[in-house]
Parts: C-alpha cells; sequence; structure tokens
C-alpha cells in the first residue's frame, strides 16, 4: 500500500515551474533534461518513504539531470574520437548525489539552494533562517542557480 | 510556460517503453460521457464515469496498486477505440483483458466472474446472481458488489435488473444502464 499521490498528477501540478528551472539551468536542453529528470523520479517513485517534500524533490533530481546531461555533452567529442570507450555510470544516480553536486558552489549558494530544494522552505521562511527579507532570499536562490548553470556549462 | 501535450505524451511513451509506468489512463468522450480508463499490464484495471474527481480515482490507483501512474492517450487509442466501437454499436463484443487486483473480496470477484457470464442482450436478477454464486439469498450483498464493480461495461454489471422488471440502480446513473441494455436489445428502445 503506497501513500504516496499518483505521479502523473505531481508532473502535472509542478511540471511547468520544473521546466522554466530546467530551462534556467540548461537553456535550449530544456526539454531533454526535463525528461530524463521525470523518468529518472518515475524510476526510483515507489523507493520514497513518505509524500513528503515531494516538490523539492522533483527539484533535486531534475538538478542531478540537468548535470548528468550537460556531463554528457562534454564527454560526448571524447567518445567520436578514438580514446578509451566513456563509463556511462551514472554518478548522481541517487539523491544524495544533489549534495556533492551543489557542495562544489560555495557556501552561501550552498545554504540558499538546501533551503529552497532540500527543506523545501518558502523563500519567506528562507529569509527568516537567512536574515534577510524574502525578496533578499529569492535573489539569493536566483543566484546560486546560476552559479550551478555555470558548472553546467 | 505551458507543459506541451506532444512532450507530456513522449515522456509517458518513454516510461511505458522502458517498463516504469504500473499504470496507464486517458480520457475521451463517448456516448456515455467522459470516461476515465485505467490499465495495468494485466488489462483494464479501472473505467469510471464522470462524477467522481479524477485526484480521488487516481488516488485509489496509486494506493491499491502503484503510485507509477501516468497518462498516455496513444497508449490507449485501441483500447478506447473498442470501448467506443461498441457503445456507439457498430461491435457486439468488447473483448478487454481485465484486472480485477481492486476488487479485495472473494465474494465480490466470484459476483463478477458470475455476471461477466451473462451474454449480451440477456439480464439476470441480483438473487439469481447470489445464488450462482453459491450464496442464495445474499441479493442484497451482491449487488453491493456489481456497485463497486470498477471496470463497469467491459464487466457487464448493468445485465442485472431487480426481478420487479423495473431497471434499477447502476453506479453511472440509472439512464446509462438503460442505454446499455436499449443497445444490447435487452430493452426495447424508448
Amino acid at each position: 500500500m503506497s501513500s504516496l499521490p499518483p505521479f502523473w498528477l505531481l508532473v502535472e501540478q509542478h511540471g511547468d515551474e520544473l521546466m522554466r528551472y530546467a530551462r534556467r539551468l540548461s537553456g535550449d536542453d530544456a526539454e531533454d533534461v526535463l525528461q530524463e529528470a521525470l523518468l529518472k523520479a518515475l524510476r526510483s517513485y515507489p523507493k520514497l518513504g513518505d509524500g513528503n517534500h515531494l516538490r523539492a524533490w522533483l527539484y533535486r533530481v531534475t538538478t542531478t539531470a540537468a548535470w548528468d546531461h550537460s556531463a554528457r555533452r562534454r564527454r560526448r567529442p571524447e567518445v567520436l574520437t578514438d580514446s578509451l570507450p566513456v563509463t556511462m555510470t551514472d554518478p548522481h544516480e541517487n539523491d544524495d548525489d544533489f549534495g556533492s553536486l551543489i557542495g562544489q558552489l560555495s557556501p552561501g549558494a550552498r545554504a540558499a539552494l538546501t533551503l529552497r530544494y532540500v527543506e523545501d522552505l518558502s523563500y519567506e521562511s528562507i529569509g527568516t533562517r537567512l536574515g534577510c527579507s524574502p525578496e533578499a532570499a529569492r535573489q539569493r536562490v536566483s543566484t546560486a542557480v546560476r552559479s550551478l548553470r555555470k558548472r553546467l556549462t | 510556460m505551458k507543459l506541451e501535450p506532444r512532450f507530456l505524451e513522449k515522456v509517458a511513451n518513454s516510461a511505458i517503453q522502458e517498463g516504469i509506468a504500473d499504470i496507464v489512463y486517458s480520457e475521451f468522450d463517448t456516448p456515455l460521457g467522459r470516461l476515465l480508463v485505467a490499465r495495468s499490464d494485466k488489462g483494464v484495471c479501472l473505467i469510471a464515469y464522470p462524477g467522481e474527481s479524477q485526484h480521488a480515482l487516481l488516488g485509489r490507483l496509486s494506493t491499491s496498486l502503484s503510485p507509477r501512474i501516468v497518462l498516455s492517450q496513444e497508449a490507449l487509442a485501441k483500447t478506447q477505440a473498442i470501448i467506443i466501437s461498441y457503445l456507439e454499436g457498430h461491435t457486439s463484443s468488447i473483448d478487454i483483458p481485465v484486472d480485477l487486483t481492486l476488487v479485495t473480496s472473494e465474494f465480490g470477484r466470484r459476483v463478477l466472474d458470475n455476471v461477466s457470464l451473462v451474454a449480451r442482450g440477456r439480464v439476470t436478477s441480483y438473487g439469481r446472481l447470489a445464488q450462482e454464486c453459491g450464496h442464495p439469498g445474499a441479493a442484497r450483498a451482491a449487488g453491493t458488489a456489481l456497485g463497486r464493480n470498477p471496470v463497469p461495461i467491459v464487466v457487464p454489471c448493468h445485465r442485472v435488473m431487480p426481478s420487479t422488471g423495473i431497471v434499477g440502480g447502476y453506479g453511472g446513473g440509472s439512464w446509462r444502464k438503460q442505454y446499455l441494455l436499449e443497445l444490447e436489445g435487452a430493452l426495447p428502445k424508448s
């Protein structure tokens, strides 16, 4: 017996904002990235313990999918040459990989993304935690996403 | 930015091909109104008439079968064509595999198995159905089991009428039962 909501209702509820997020991270590759993210999410969906913070979870999965997509693109020229075959194991298959991915960012950016996409806090709550206004919190998350994107391109 | 249906269909089809979509559903218009139809890998597991909310219906599937539910018009196109063709009177049988996982009681399953044996154009009574299920006198329980039929039309619970001869109750409403019985020739066209 599952307590999780039907997966497609999540897609209908959050799909638009996830596409906007994927576009911010991956530009014109957003559709491919979001498709990979949704399939990745569907694969692991039944293993989620409960239905809490599903929106934040989808953001994390989209982030790692964008990273994987970018990594594959970077590898592609090597594959086309006569170099050794590239191992296609997925280093970010697990949700924990979101942590290692954002671990490469500054502490401020890391905190903003963690509060938004792990703890699933509103901008108001993030502002309270960081000691700034909700608008400033929104700016910090936005700046952190831009930093993330720079690492993906 | 609104997600395009083309994109969503592509995601759903990839999920189906990969075998990670346990339930696929779609909605379509028929002479009996807009139906929500869902299938598992075993067969059609839910047909719902308008009325109950989509969230509630899909939530039931998620709880009882699997939360890995996707929407795909393409994947259910054949099922949709079979159902519409039957309801429009172009075909006289509706051969679709069914998955009765949502029916949890043994008696309920027996009632639905037995009502599936009632031929098109024929009807039976609640009392007789209960008797055939080995529970004479359990007409009311048989009626309850029919009312919980998750796949109406395909499992023909509409072919059961009160012994008084009136059309009787139906989950989708009496007019739909009347339509089906007239379509099948069990009742004269009104």
